[in-house]
């Protein structure tokens, strides 16, 4: 059983406006990988409970099939500093899209270039989100290598093979609107109660220097 | 007099990390705008000779407002700040008459140096 950790609205509109620099910045370095001009929004944030997780991915995510990528992240301060894993997951459609803008000269991407593809734009938007809310909040992160879940899989099998302890998670809906295609995604941060907070007592401080 | 100062963004952070960059002493009256549409009443209220605009927001968005701040005629002086780094969203919001753009997160140096370049503060 978890306990209810809940941000109150300072908290979450803190965290959400350091997602938004963040992504600004995959953003910048997604537009130059595609060399389109990408239209940002702003990411919305949410805490959630791990009961609730797979009712909000099939919330965020209307679609049968999803590809998943997935990273860990941990502190110099063990388990009381920010730690657990970050995963995101793009609905089949939705990667299609972004497959079709990389491929050039009607060449279809194979299945290995897909994979590619897929490990570097999680790669970009997981590295500016753990790098942003380092950075911002003045914590040290370290990260695993990321790690391909599953492509084209049933929503259902994102968490079965999780092994980590966490009782909540940051769920960070990501939208991109590029030449008419729109792309979404969606970050999860699977993190312990302590990591969560740790993260809420990061942030009443930060907030406090206002 | 104090300068009519409108500080425009949908985060009530970033409108704090502004209104914490401001030059000590500068004389103006501050005005908050959660969005585009809030924006634009206040300036037609008189309440935004200058305005440091968000673009990514809700209901009306910054390149919206610099659209309708020439529409309607306005002096106002613009200054953007984003966290829209891209290149092409520079170009854009210069195209639009802003004055400058400042890469968020904003601080007291990047803000001041900005105003003294142009001679505001």
């Amino acid at each position: 059983m978890s306990n209810a950790l809940t941000f109150n609205e300072d908290q979450r509109d803190c965290l959400q406006e350091i997602c938004n620099v963040a992504m600004g910045q995959a953003g910048d370095s997604l537009a130059r990988l595609l060399n389109v001009f990408i239209n940002l929004s702003v990411p919305y944030i949410r805490l959630i409970k791990a009961e609730e997780v797979h009712q909000e991915l099939r919330s965020l995510i209307n679609a049968p099939q999803v590809s998943a990528v997935r990273q860990a992240f941990y502190s110099p301060q063990g388990n009381q500093g920010l730690c657990g894993e970050s995963i995101v997951i793009f609905s089949d459609a939705s990667f299609q899209e972004l497959a079709h803008l990389m491929a050039f000269e009607g060449r279809e991407l194979d299945a290995r270039a897909e994979q590619e593809l897929l490990l570097d734009i999680s790669n970009v938007l997981n590295g500016a989100c753990l790098n942003g809310i380092a950075q911002q909040l003045e914590e040290q992160l370290g990260y695993s290598a990321p790690s391909l879940i599953g492509q084209h899989i049933p929503v259902e099998q994102i968490l079965d093979k999780e092994k980590l302890t966490w009782e909540h998670a940051l769920s960070i809906k990501i939208g991109y609107t590029l030449e008419n295609h729109a792309f979404q995604c969606d970050m999860l941060m699977l993190m312990p109660g302590a990591a969560i907070s740790h993260l809420m007592s990061v942030l009443d401080q930060f907030l406090e220097d206002f | 007099m104090p300068i009519p100062l409108l500080i425009c963004d949908d985060s009530k952070m970033a409108r704090k990390q502004v209104q914490r960059s401001l030059p000590d002493g500068w004389d103006v009256e501050v005005t908050l705008a959660t969005n585009g549409q809030e924006a634009m009443e206040a300036i037609r209220a008189g309440k935004g000779e200058m305005l440091f605009l968000d673009l990514t927001m809700p209901v009306m968005d910054g390149y919206q407002v610099l659209e309708a701040i020439q529409r309607e005629g306005h002096k106002t002086l613009t200054i953007v700040i984003s966290a829209d780094i891209q290149p092409e969203a520079y170009s854009r919001v210069m195209a639009l008459k802003a004055l400058d753009f400042i890469k968020k997160p904003v601080d007291r140096v990047k803000l001041s140096e900005v105003l003294h370049k142009y001679g505001l503060v």
